[in-house]
């Protein structure tokens, strides 16, 4: 089992440095000058002093290796440098803002969780009934529903037309639990959604999978309630596939949480990312980008010892 | 190619609505002559009227024309962004699956990397690189999505790399590109082509998303994001305005979506039935059944017929099957397979899969307490009750048997407190008691393992073990020993028997099994079936010796039997029995058995026959010309035919 967990990390490790990697040269193969690149606003260019300015700060005026140890040094260090467009310290606005980003997730993770295994295992137990049906109907139309467009319409609709809840803002939750957890809904719920669509499918489909297996069978003839059978037999060994697919899907789920903040207004990770972007200010932008990424891979190497948990045959192996 | 003839029809309404959404914004000169940037700031979201049939938006501009164009552009960028990635990821796939090699370790590593990153956010990178517009959208989604391809290719072109006929040509020495394009390529078109949807309606939505932000297809050129973008302000005094891009946008990812499910499920049609855990159907038709007045009988099935809905209208699969079980009896259920011998042994069981039912006959057990029940029409608390208590059962793949993902400890230790209440450390101790008794060495040790730690044969023994938990009076084994290797049949077989007699209750043994050999070591009495009914039954020793029913002749002479010196007298030649059993749905006229027969005469296509009794009353056959036959009755038919 530890073996295991160590050849896990050690692989999580491998991809990071990868990714680091990858995110560095990006700059390096740019075509043109980087700084210059980063500097340019429409067709017009910046003065030379402030381009020099910028390849001082960013140490682009350095060799490449030594630009990229400092990189990988620094990065370890969790030191993303200082945004070009204000001076500020990246690190510090991202330990500001990446609790507020990581609430909308979980809250939309656990509403996810909550609405679409039950449903999707109904589902899947009785695939081709009614409830089937209707749902996968629903799960469908869902799906061709980009996360932006949601979150405009569930404005529209809880907002404007029936006045329910707030269309967007944050307060913090020290200063108003109530305020805030009013204005995490929407937002968390669109996200959550989202996701739902995703699990849903992926459980029922799985249950589908589990149910005609053979040991499904022997659990019958021993005479088990089936209420037993369902959760010992089937849906603990749909568990890991599901939980799989959702660590892979979490991508998406990052992605599609940029535009619900932008929406909602929720100063988390992305109203950063999108001003940064707009400014052209990559160091914030690499910032944020790494930091997502290694959320994303920490998530999935827990997912990974997770399941590993579930099904032996993944250790054994 | 597939021509208009065999086009699909599920697939029909999901390709019109495709083609439509897609053609609609291209015919945009057709629709609307008004220019999609043509601002009027006079009219700003002005409602509709005859010219402008959806009104105007903030800037006074024709929205149906905005629409119109905002879906060429969304379009043309998803198309292209996935044509490219899909060219380029076939290519690198493609190669690496033939080629195999370091090309290999590339395409499948690629696409491992491009997937930790969330797909917008990398999109946003190259942004802020390259500054907004269609041309880096384009550049950044086949980034994005080319290893996907180029894995998917790769996985699907090494499975198809190793089919027979592609290994042929290599031999034959045809040249790898037209090894590469005439045979794999067309072989892995259907999961490619699912993968070419699913990834467009993923670029839509990226195009969209990013252009929502500011940061996708430059103002002023439209595109659906950007009109939803303008329209927010003023979606308390203008819905419109966000509903007409919002639906455009949901409209278009829904029918490339929903062509993308029909398009997987008409290249892949998976059944949705399963063995497990269907709902079961309740009998059609009540009866009487006839009372077990002989203490000694714990189950009977009368007339028993099953049918199934899966040709359309119903078909038996099993019809007029009559089984008496007596205690200390074992009874052995032989025929091909689907002679319908596993079904009749579920039906007991109350596991029918969901496409058969029970259309008539009566199927009554003895309940350890005595009292007979029916269990065609028992609550599911009662049935639950029952399987693994009264009746239990041993399958045929012990391989599969076991949940795989749960010690053994647990899956016994579950049977016995379904049945026992008792403290887990009880039921533990009397599950390693269990163990020892099929004979497993270590038990102690071996109980905490997982099945895939075990061999076949010991994981058959953990089956045996189970079934035994709660000593029940009916054991049925579902050709136990097929899946097992030879030496370990042997002592399967030799376990039941020595359980057989050890259990003091009055074991019955249902033996379900293909092989006659075994049933000439374990049975007292057989029965034979043949599509769906029984065709012979009687004491096992005098079926053995003397079949009368020209299928049980066959059946024996097919065995290559050690037992009897038969062996190698005539060259090893096994005379097979020529043919085919039929289908439910297409049994033939008169005896079943009559197309395979060597002695049948015309009348057997005439008259169905029924299972004759022997004078003694001791075994009965299903065949008109067996001894057991009424003597009148061939000659009366061919009389009354003249």
């Amino acid at each position: 089992m530890l073996a295991f967990i160590s050849r896990r990390m050690a692989a999580a490790a491998a991809m990071l440095l990868v990714i680091g990697t990858i995110i560095f040269s990006l700059l390096i193969i740019v075509p043109g000058d980087p700084a210059e690149l980063l500097l340019s606003t429409g067709g017009g260019s910046a003065s030379a002093e402030a381009i020099a300015n910028l390849r001082a700060n960013m140490g682009l005026d350095q060799p490449v290796l030594t630009q990229y140890v400092t990189f990988l040094y620094n990065t370890a260090r969790l030191d993303f440098g200082t945004s070009i467009v204000d001076n500020g310290s990246i690190s510090s606005v991202i330990a500001l803002r990446l609790p507020r980003t990581l609430e909308i997730i979980v809250a939309g993770t656990i509403f996810a969780l909550l609405l679409a295994i039950p449903a999707g295992t109904a589902a899947g137990l009785r695939a081709g009934g009614k409830f089937d049906i209707a749902t996968s109907a629903i799960n469908a139309l869902l799906t061709s529903v980009p996360g932006f467009v949601l979150g405009t319409l569930f404005i529209y609709f809880f907002a404007q037309i029936l006045g329910w809840l707030p269309a967007g803002g944050y307060v913090a939750f020290a200063t108003n639990p109530a305020q805030h957890l009013q204005m995490l809904v929407l937002p968390s719920l669109t996200v959550g959604l989202h996701l739902a669509t995703i699990v849903f499918r992926m459980t029922r489909a799985s249950v589908l999978e589990m149910r005609g297996h053979d040991w499904v069978r022997t659990a019958v003839a021993k005479g088990l309630r089936r209420k037993r059978v369902v959760r010992r037999h089937i849906l603990y060994n749909a568990l890991g596939p599901i939980i799989t697919v959702v660590g892979l899907q979490l991508g998406i789920l990052l992605g599609s949480t940029v535009l619900v903040e932008f929406i909602y207004n929720w100063p988390g990770l992305s109203g950063l990312l999108v001003s940064a972007v707009e400014q052209r200010d990559y160091p914030t932008v690499r910032a944020v980008i790494l930091t997502v990424s290694t959320i994303f891979i920490g998530i999935n190497l827990v997912i990974d010892i997770l399941s590993s948990l579930l099904d032996p045959r993944i250790r054994l192996q | 190619m597939m021509s208009a003839r065999n086009f699909p029809k599920r697939m029909l309404l999901p390709s019109v609505l495709l083609a439509a959404l897609i053609i609609i914004p291209f015919s945009a000169p057709l629709i609307t002559a008004e220019d999609p940037i043509k601002i009027a700031v006079r009219y700003r979201l002005a409602a509709p009227d005859l010219q402008h049939w959806l009104g105007r938006d903030e800037f006074g501009r024709d929205r149906l024309a905005r629409v119109l164009h905002g879906g060429q552009v969304s379009l043309t960028v998803a198309f292209v962004a996935t044509t490219i990635a899909f060219i380029i990821g076939t290519f690198f796939g493609l190669i690496g699956a033939y080629f195999r090699g370091p090309s290999e370790f590339i395409t499948s590593r690629l696409s491992d990397i491009v997937l930790c990153f969330p797909p917008i956010l990398l999109a946003l990178l190259v942004v802020t690189l390259f500054g907004p517009g269609a041309g880096t959208l384009v550049a950044v989604l086949s980034v994005l999505y080319f290893p996907t391809f180029a894995r998917i290719t790769f996985s699907e072109a090494l499975r198809v790399t190793s089919l027979d006929f592609v290994e042929a040509s290599r031999a034959l020495g045809t040249p790898s590109r037209r090894i590469v394009l005439g045979t794999i390529l067309p072989n892995i078109a259907g999961p490619l082509s699912v993968q070419y949807s699913l990834t467009a309606a993923a670029a839509i939505t990226i195009e969209s998303g990013l252009s929502f932000l500011g940061l996708g297809v430059v103002p002023p050129a439209p595109s659906w994001g950007q009109m939803i973008r303008g329209a927010r302000q003023f979606m308390n005094q203008d819905p419109l305005g966000i509903m007409i891009p919002c639906a455009a946008l949901v409209l278009t990812i829904y029918a490339i979506n929903f062509f993308c499910d029909r398009l997987r499920d008409t290249l892949d049609p998976k059944g949705a039935s399963g063995s497990g855990m269907d709902e079961v159907s309740k009998p059609l038709a009540l009866a009487d059944a006839p009372a077990i007045r002989d203490p000694n009988v714990v189950a009977v099935i009368n007339k028993l017929r099953l049918e199934t809905t899966r040709f359309g209208t119903p078909a038996a699969v099993i019809e007029d099957v009559s089984l008496t079980l007596r205690a200390n009896e074992c009874t052995a259920l032989v025929g091909e397979s689907g002679s319908g011998k596993s079904l009749s042994s579920l039906a007991l069981m109350g596991l029918l899969p969901g496409a058969i039912r029970q259309a008539s006959g009566t199927l009554q057990l003895r309940r350890k307490t005595g009292e007979v029940v029916d269990l065609g029409f028992l609550d599911a608390r009662t049935l639950e009750n029952i399987r693994g208590n009264d009746i239990a059962m041993i399958f045929q793949e012990p391989m599969t048997s076991l949940n795989p993902i749960h010690k053994i400890s647990d899956q016994m230790i579950e049977a016995i407190q379904a049945h026992r209440p008792m403290s887990k450390s009880d039921a533990r101790a009397h599950a390693i008691q269990l163990l020892k008794r099929v004979g497993m060495n270590d038990a102690e040790r071996r109980i905490d393992s997982y099945p895939d730690q075990m061999s076949g044969g010991m994981r058959q023994r953990v089956m045996i073990g189970m079934a035994l938990t709660c000593e029940p009076r009916l054991l049925i084994a579902d050709e136990p020993t097929t899946a097992l290797d030879v030496t370990i049949q042997a002592e399967i077989i030799e376990l039941l028997q020595t359980l057989r007699q050890d259990q003091g209750n009055g074991l019955s043994l249902l033996f379900i099994t293909h092989n006659l050999g075994v049933v000439a070591d374990i049975a007292d009495r057989v029965a034979v079936m043949y599509s769906g009914q029984i065709v012979e039954e009687g004491p096992a020793n005098q079926i053995l010796r003397d079949p009368h029913h020209p299928y049980t002749r066959a059946l024996i002479e097919s065995m290559p039997s050690s037992h009897e010196g038969l062996h190698s007298t005539d060259g090893d030649r096994l005379p097979a029995i020529s043919g085919t059993p039929p289908l439910p749905s297409a049994r033939p006229s008169g005896c079943a058995f009559r197309d395979r027969c060597p002695i049948a005469m015309p009348t057997c296509a005439e008259i169905r026959p029924v299972l004759y009794p022997s004078a003694d009353g001791e075994r009965a056959v299903r065949c008109l010309r067996a001894p057991e036959a009424p003597a009148g009755l061939m000659k009366n038919h061919q009389t009354e035919a003249a």
